[in-house]
C-alpha cells in the first residue's frame, strides 16, 4: 500500500489526473457564477459529475503504467515484472493498488467538492449528497481501474470512459431509448447526488448506490480472478 | 541428486524440476529441471526462443507452468516470506516506468518491501548510477536501464540473484562490470543464476552450465564437464544444439 501510494505520487499523469479532478468542476462552476442563469440549486453537483474525469485518468494510469512497455531500444521491459517480484501475491498487489486508487480518488473528491461548493451560489450543502459525490468518484476510479486490469492497456478505456463522461454520453442517450441503460454505473451512480432531469426510470439515491456498488464488486471480482490466473 | 540434500542446506538453492509449459498448442518447456547452488554462478544457456525466459519467469512466479516445480529455499517464489530480501530479479529492460526518476522507482520498491530508504543511495552507488538517480528513466541509455534493474534487484541484498540476459545491449565496460560483479556475489557465498545466448562472453564468468534447446535441457554440469573435449564452451554449445 505504501509502495503503491509512492508509485502514484511519482507519476506525472497522476498529478494531471488530480489537476483535472479539482480544476474542471471548480473552474466551470466559477465561470458559471458569472452567468445568472448558471446558478441553480443543483449546479455545483452537476459539475462534480463532470470532474469525475480526473479520477478516471487516475484509475486507468495506475494500472496502465504497470504495463507500459519501454521502447525496444530500452530493452522492452515492463514495470509489472518489478511489481510482482516485489509483491508476488497477486491479490495483495491488486488490493494494495485498488486501496491506493480509492484513497486518492476520495481525497480528490473532497478537495474538488470544497472548491466547487464554495463557488456554486445557490447549491445547498447536503451531507448525504456530498457523501454521494465521494462515493461516485471513488467507485468510478475503481471501475476504470478494474477495466484497465482486464485490457492491460490505457488508451481504450481512457478514451471510452472520458468520451462517455464529457462529450457524448452513450449511456445517457441509450437510456432514453432503452430504460435498462439507466442502470449503467455512471447513470445509476450519479443519482446519489443529482436529480434525474428527464430519466425514464426513477432511481432513488439508495438504489443508485446499490446499483453502482454491484457494478464495482462485479468488475473488481472479474479483474481479480483474471489477474491472478493469467501470466503477468 | 537434489533430494539427498538435507532441508537445512536449501538456503540459497534454486531447484527447478519437471517444468512443462504450453502456450496454446505449442509446448515451450518439456520437463525442464536443474539446480543453481550458493557460491556459484550458474549459466543458463540456449538459443533465442529455447525457453530460458519462460523458465525464469515461472521461477519468479510471473508465469504459470502446467506441470513441475520451481523452488527457492525449498518453497515457490510466491510463498517466500520476504521475497525482496531473498531473491533479486533482473528481467527485460529497466523494469521501471519511463516517467519516474531512477530514485523514485527504487523508492516505491523499498517502500513496498519495507526496506530502509537509505538503501536507495547505496545501491545506486553500487551499480554506478549515483549521478543519474534524479534523471527520468525515459532518458536513460539501455546500459543505464540495465544498471537500474540491477540496483532494484540488490535493494534487499538478497542471497539469490536471477538475471535474464543481463549482458544484452551492454557496452564492453558494462559487460565487464556485470561479470566482475556477479563473480564477487558468488564468491561471497550467494547464488547467481543468469541466462544468456552469448556463450563467448560467459565462459570466464560461470562455474556451472545448463544448456537448454527447444524446451529441453540438453546438458548440465560444471563448465569443464559441459565443455568436455571441445575447444571452448561456444563450440560445445553449437555441438549440443546443432540439428
Amino acid at each position: 500500500m505504501k509502495g503503491e501510494l509512492s508509485k502514484l505520487a511519482s507519476l506525472w499523469s497522476v498529478w494531471l489526473a488530480g489537476a483535472v479532478a479539482v480544476l474542471v468542476p471548480t473552474v466551470i462552476t466559477w465561470l458559471n457564477s458569472f452567468m445568472a442563469r448558471g446558478a441553480g440549486p443543483d449546479r455545483g453537483y452537476q459539475e462534480l459529475a463532470f470532474g469525475v474525469m480526473g479520477v478516471i485518468i487516475l484509475g486507468v494510469v495506475a494500472v496502465s503504467s504497470e504495463y507500459a512497455t519501454e521502447g525496444p531500444e530500452a530493452g522492452g521491459g515492463r514495470q509489472i515484472t518489478t511489481s510482482l517480484t516485489a509483491v508476488p501475491s497477486r491479490l495483495r498487489f491488486l488490493a494494495a493498488k485498488a486501496a491506493a486508487v480509492a484513497l486518492v480518488a476520495a481525497l480528490l473528491a473532497v478537495v474538488a467538492m470544497a472548491g466547487t461548493m464554495s463557488l456554486a451560489a445557490g447549491s445547498s450543502v447536503e451531507v448525504t449528497r456530498l457523501a454521494g459525490v465521494v462515493c461516485y468518484w471513488t467507485y468510478t476510479a475503481l471501475l476504470a481501474f478494474g477495466i484497465t486490469v482486464l485490457v492491460r492497456h490505457g488508451v481504450v478505456p481512457l478514451v471510452v470512459l472520458l468520451v462517455n463522461t464529457s462529450l457524448v454520453s452513450m449511456t445517457f442517450l441509450l437510456s432514453k431509448t432503452f430504460p435498462v441503460f439507466s442502470f449503467t454505473p455512471d447513470m445509476a451512480g450519479a443519482r446519489m447526488f443529482v436529480e434525474p432531469n428527464d430519466s425514464t426510470v426513477d432511481i432513488s439515491p439508495l438504489l443508485g448506490f446499490l446499483t453502482m456498488s454491484g457494478w464495482v464488486v462485479v468488475v473488481l471480482v472479474i479483474a481479480a480472478v483474471v489477474f491472478t490466473r493469467r501470466d503477468a | 541428486m537434489w533430494f539427498s540434500r538435507g532441508l537445512g542446506s536449501l538456503n540459497g538453492v534454486i531447484t527447478i524440476d519437471g517444468l512443462v509449459k504450453r502456450r496454446g498448442k505449442t509446448e515451450i518447456l518439456s520437463g525442464v529441471g536443474f539446480q543453481a547452488l550458493p557460491g556459484r554462478v550458474t549459466g543458463f544457456l540456449g538459443p533465442n526462443g529455447a525457453g530460458k525466459s519462460s523458465t525464469l519467469r515461472i521461477l519468479l512466479g510471473l508465469d504459470r507452468a502446467q506441470q513441475g516445480t520451481a523452488l527457492v529455499n525449498g518453497v515457490p517464489f510466491v510463498s517466500l516470506a520476504d521475497p525482496v530480501r531473498t531473491v533479486g530479479a533482473v528481467l527485460d529492460g529497466s523494469g521501471a516506468h519511463r516517467s519516474r526518476t531512477g530514485r523514485a522507482h527504487l523508492r516505491w520498491v523499498a517502500r513496498s518491501a519495507g526496506l530502509p530508504l537509505s538503501r536507495i543511495d547505496e545501491v545506486l552507488e553500487l551499480v554506478g548510477l549515483a549521478d543519474a538517480g534524479s534523471k527520468r528513466v525515459g532518458r536513460y541509455s539501455l546500459g543505464m536501464g540495465r544498471r537500474l534493474a540491477l540496483a532494484t534487484a540488490l535493494l534487499g541484498d538478497p542471497p539469490v540473484l536471477v538475471l535474464d540476459e543481463p549482458l544484452n545491449g551492454l557496452d564492453p565496460e558494462g559487460i565487464r562490470f556485470i561479470r566482475t560483479f556477479l563473480r564477487e556475489r558468488a564468491e561471497s557465498g550467494r547464488t547467481v543464476l543468469l541466462s544468456s545466448h552469448l556463450m563467448g562472453e560467459l565462459a570466464e564468468t560461470v562455474d556451472d552450465v545448463v544448456v537448454i534447446d527447444r524446451g529441453r535441457i540438453v546438458a548440465q554440469g560444471t563448465l569443464a564437464e559441459v565443455t568436455g573435449a571441445h575447444r571452448s564452451l561456444e563450440e560445445a554449445f553449437f555441438a549440443l544444439v546443432s540439428r
